[in-house]
């Protein structure tokens, strides 16, 4: 038991961190309840430092400390503490501020359950309790657009909630247990595991915005303040692909889980991108984005089952992800939501338009940012699972993703519209932000091999 | 020993930064370091040439450490096929920053990306890990289609895009062979030195990667159907960067398709030889003909390159069939030539045209006339540069082109019917010098200016170059010759 304490310091800093934040909050010292989470979080990540390479479980095999649940503390909390500041940036002095921190420290809690998820009971938990603070945080702002959001947002999570639960309740009858490690008893019971598959699949998929549990993402993105999509695009759809990852590792082959996968990943990444193609406002063109590149992490996850690459090219994707996908937002944070609001900006703003072509250009897989390393691995992890045609289709929709990114990049160097980007008052922490992001977006592209040397 | 290659390869990306970091500097500053740079870097290739290369293998190898985990390492080395390419990218580049010294529009940006072109132009040619190959690709890519989209002609942001789109299209199947090839090696590396000595792929495996490679090195090259980017980046170009696009970058596509797909598939590659010999023929007399009709002088430049570098197609589809190693060397030698014969004579056919453009604000043939008496020194050297292009001999295409088309004959006789583009291509230059420097000048270009100092330093060492490799081309030969004798496929 205290060895099981022992593995959990970091999710109990988090936990520690979210009742003091809540205390300041409660005081009316939102100021106090910022720098709390910032610290706590930074914390908690050094703490997950000594459980690199940890491979365990805690509390009877229901929650498990392997390299995907501990390199998701380590890219997942410091993402959080962006992710902060951004909010800060944006909500910083309005009503209830301190529990924008709160409610985001406990979604990310949910999200590490969810990559930890040992159990089919904590998979439930971690999508409960990432959802319940994500639809807070997306009505935050109590006007029409927020409401109608959060609304649209619960009742889809409700709705593949509640399939979910059905779906992991045939498990529990096939498996007489709700741990994941029973699942290859599932082998002889085609049927059973199937519904359980598609049950977890909808659950798991609706968090990671895969096509077509998708919907959501959009309007929801689009109705919250900017940071919290940001936060909503990087956090929980991480934890979702990670907790995915926890399941399929014990999911017997012959469900034919990997083809099914294979199959959600073309659609998401076609669907997604297509979509973002005719996109006018740039929130909602990175919502597709985003939906998209879970698409591609799934080609990570069709390869858990035969490639000894794949785990490391989902968590060095996950990584560059993060880095890339909240830079991006953030450069939105300070031009402004409609793809007008561009035009201009790279000749006016030097420096913002080469850090937003980097984010832009590493989202779209071009060498030697981070975002072709992590979808370098992914094809590699593919083609070496048999799935080539699936690394093709990869590739194919990379072509039609520099169409979306470029969609941006283009009037960026476009003479005109001198009011363009008047509105971006000097934001000093976004700053920070930006040149966070940007450092890693370049530097995991550059040194990948701090990363992979870690990951063993 | 001083690392040369390396410092050759990133002495520009240092003054690129230089530059960065120095926003407020002046125009001339900013040119100056552009010029500065590159003639270091020009040096820095001079001195690889003074060390030469091996009998066997790479010379001058630098390696470090880059990702073991996966087997990519930071790999930099020259044979006797990159480094002539090596030293013509380093003199292009050079005298494009001398002819660029005019560029009044942002032209901190300008400098740095063309410095950004230079470091990817050179780190393409002397990659020797995959990864790091396919890493400066894309830069190369992405710096070239910034600098069409910001300095270019009047529908700049259609031909940039379209470039961008058209060759990353063509690039993202070479990852999927380089992933199957690092898939196929064992012990897993990106290492270009192991996959030459033993082809990792056979069977459906290599054929499937050898596809994938002629498509993107297709594109790049372009051979006919894949061509239709070339005259839109082209024309819509900067003069800089269609010089650096044809001179430099489209040796890319049969670079590749030397070190990747010959080196690496030469059982695939030998196997299809009938199939890439056809498409070289057609791709230089397509590129041929296509010239003949063109009106627009860059248009009618860019598809002569379709043609020259079809005969580069012909010459290593050629290398591949043939048995004995003799007619393969002269083949080899013949391509390798040709790329740099082809760099040399259109760099300097672009800037001749990009300095009458400057003058007379058009590129229609049509317009001009009589062009020779008005502006003798540049007239003189675009007639020069013209008989150069279309093969006289005492020029720089000839012992190229020579050296392929003997091969040809003794290897597969029927192929030969592509020497018909020579005859084109020398219709359609004689028309083109007929039209625009000969008869009577026209009363609207009387005021012309001839060449000034600025102009004449950029096309002096192109068109001394041009004879000295048409009348003596021993000392790029010999060093092309020292690797291709010795390749074992």
């Amino acid at each position: 038991m205290a060895d099981d304490l022992s593995y959990l310091i970091p999710e109990i800093t988090v936990l520690l961190t979210i009742v003091f934040a809540l205390v300041a909050e409660m005081l009316r010292r939102p100021r106090i309840a910022l720098v709390v989470t910032l610290i706590g979080l930074l914390l908690a990540t050094g703490l997950t430092l000594p459980l690199l390479g940890a491979d365990t479980t805690a509390f009877s095999g229901t929650y498990r400390i392997d390299a995907l649940s501990v390199w998701a503390k380590l890219i997942l909390l410091p993402a959080t503490a962006l992710s902060i500041l951004m909010a800060r940036s944006e909500l910083g002095g309005s009503d209830r501020e301190g529990t924008v921190y709160v409610l985001i420290c406990l979604a990310t809690m949910g999200a590490l359950v969810l990559a930890g998820a040992g159990d089919t009971m904590l998979l439930v938990l971690g999508i409960l309790l990432t959802g319940l603070s994500s639809f807070a945080l997306v009505a935050y702002p109590r006007n029409d657009t927020a409401t109608e959001a959060a609304m649209k947002f619960f009742v889809f999570a409700s709705v593949t909630g509640a399939i979910m639960i059905f779906g992991l309740s045939y498990w529990f009858g096939g498996t007489g247990s709700t741990l994941l490690s029973e699942l290859p008893r599932l082998e002889t019971k085609p049927v059973i595991a199937a519904v359980g598959l598609i049950a977890v699949i909808v659950g798991l998929g609706y968090k990671a915005s895969l096509v077509p549990f998708h919907f959501w993402a959009p309007d929801a993105y689009e109705g919250a303040p900017v940071s919290i999509a940001a936060y909503l695009s990087v956090i929980p759809k991480i934890g979702a692909i990670l907790a995915l990852a926890q399941v399929v590792r014990d999911l017997p082959i012959n469900t034919g889980w990997p083809e099914v996968i294979a199959v959600v990943a073309v659609l998401t990444m076609t669907y997604g991108y297509l979509a973002a193609l005719v996109q006018e406002n740039v929130v909602r063109l990175l919502a597709y984005s985003s939906i998209a590149q879970a698409g591609y992490f799934l080609l990570g996850i069709v390869a858990m089952a035969s490639s000894p690459i794949a785990i490391k090219s989902i968590i060095v994707f996950a990584a560059a992800y993060a880095a890339m996908n909240l830079g991006a937002f953030a450069i939105i944070m300070r031009t402004g939501q409609t793809l007008n609001k561009f035009s201009g900006v790279g000749r006016t703003h030097v420096v913002l338009g080469v850090v937003m072509a980097v984010f832009l250009l590493s989202l779209a897989g071009i060498p030697p940012l981070a975002g072709f390393v992590g979808k370098f691995l992914l094809f590699g992890a593919t083609m070496d699972a048999g799935f080539t045609w699936l690394a093709v289709i990869a590739i194919l929709n990379s072509v039609l993703s520099l169409a979306v990114y470029l969609r941006i990049v283009i009037p960026m160097y476009h003479e005109s519209a001198d009011d363009a980007v008047s509105a971006t008052a000097s934001m000093p922490l976004l700053t920070w932000v930006l040149g966070i992001s940007f450092t890693f977006t370049v530097g995991i592209g550059l040194a990948a091999q701090l990363l992979l040397e870690r990951l063993g | 020993m001083l690392p040369i290659v390396s410092l050759t390869v990133f002495l520009p990306l240092v003054g690129a930064l230089l530059i960065m970091m120095l926003r407020k500097a002046p125009r001339p500053v900013v040119h100056a370091i552009g010029i500065i740079t590159s003639g270091l870097t020009l040096l820095g290739a001079l001195w690889m040439w003074s060390r030469g290369v091996n009998e066997t293998g790479f010379a001058q190898i630098e390696q470090m450490d880059w990702m073991p985990a996966i087997g990519a390492a930071y790999r930099v080395g020259v044979d006797g096929i990159s480094l002539p390419l090596v030293l013509l990218s380093a003199l292009l580049f050079f005298l494009t920053f001398i002819y660029s010294a005019k560029v009044r529009e942002r032209p901190h940006a300008f400098v740095v990306l063309l410095l950004l072109l230079e470091t990817a132009a050179i780190g393409v040619f002397t990659a020797l890990d995959a990864i790091l190959f396919y890493v400066f690709f894309e830069v190369s890519l992405v710096s070239m289609y910034f600098m069409i989209a910001g300095w270019g002609h009047e529908d700049r942001q259609r031909a940039a895009l379209m470039f961008f789109i058209y060759t990353l299209l063509g690039s993202l199947p070479l990852l999927l062979a380089i992933l199957g090839m690092y898939l196929g090696s064992d012990p897993n590396t990106f290492d270009m030195r192991v996959w030459i000595d033993n082809p990792p792929l056979s069977g459906t495996a290599a054929m499937l990667a050898l596809v994938a490679m002629l498509f993107t090195f297709a594109v790049k090259t372009p051979v006919f159907p894949f061509h239709t980017w070339l005259p839109a980046a082209h024309v819509q170009a900067p003069t800089a960067g269609s010089v650096i696009l044809a001179g430099v970058m489209l040796k890319f596509g049969t670079y590749g398709l030397i070190r990747f797909a010959l080196q690496m598939t030469p059982e695939a590659f030998r196997d299809a030889g009938i199939v890439i010999l056809t498409f070289g023929v057609i791709a230089a007399l397509y590129g041929a003909f296509a010239a003949l009709a063109q009106s627009d002088l860059k248009r009618l430049i860019a598809y002569t390159s379709v043609n020259h570098m079809g005969y580069i197609v012909v010459g290593v589809a050629i290398a591949a069939l043939a048995l004995d190693p003799a007619i393969r060397a002269t083949a080899l030698d013949g391509s390798v030539l040709q790329m740099v014969s082809h760099g040399l004579v259109t760099g300097a056919l672009f800037f001749l045209v990009g300095m009458l453009q400057d003058r007379a604000k058009t590129r229609e043939m049509d317009q001009f006339g009589g062009l020779l008496k008005v502006v003798p020194i540049l007239g003189w050297s675009f007639v020069l540069a013209a008989f150069a292009s279309l093969g006289l001999p005492g020029l720089a295409h000839f012992p190229a082109e020579f050296q392929i088309f003997l091969a040809t004959l003794q290897v597969e006789p029927v192929a030969i019917i592509v020497i018909l583009g020579i005859v084109i291509t020398a219709g359609l230059y004689l028309r083109a010098i007929g039209k625009i420097f000969l008869g009577e000048p026209r009363e609207q270009w009387t005021g012309m200016s001839d060449l000034n100092t600025r102009e004449v330093l950029t096309l002096g060492p192109l068109l001394i170059l041009i004879i000295v490799v048409g009348i003596a081309p021993a000392w790029v030969l010999d060093v092309i010759h020292k690797t291709t004798a010795a390749l074992q496929f």
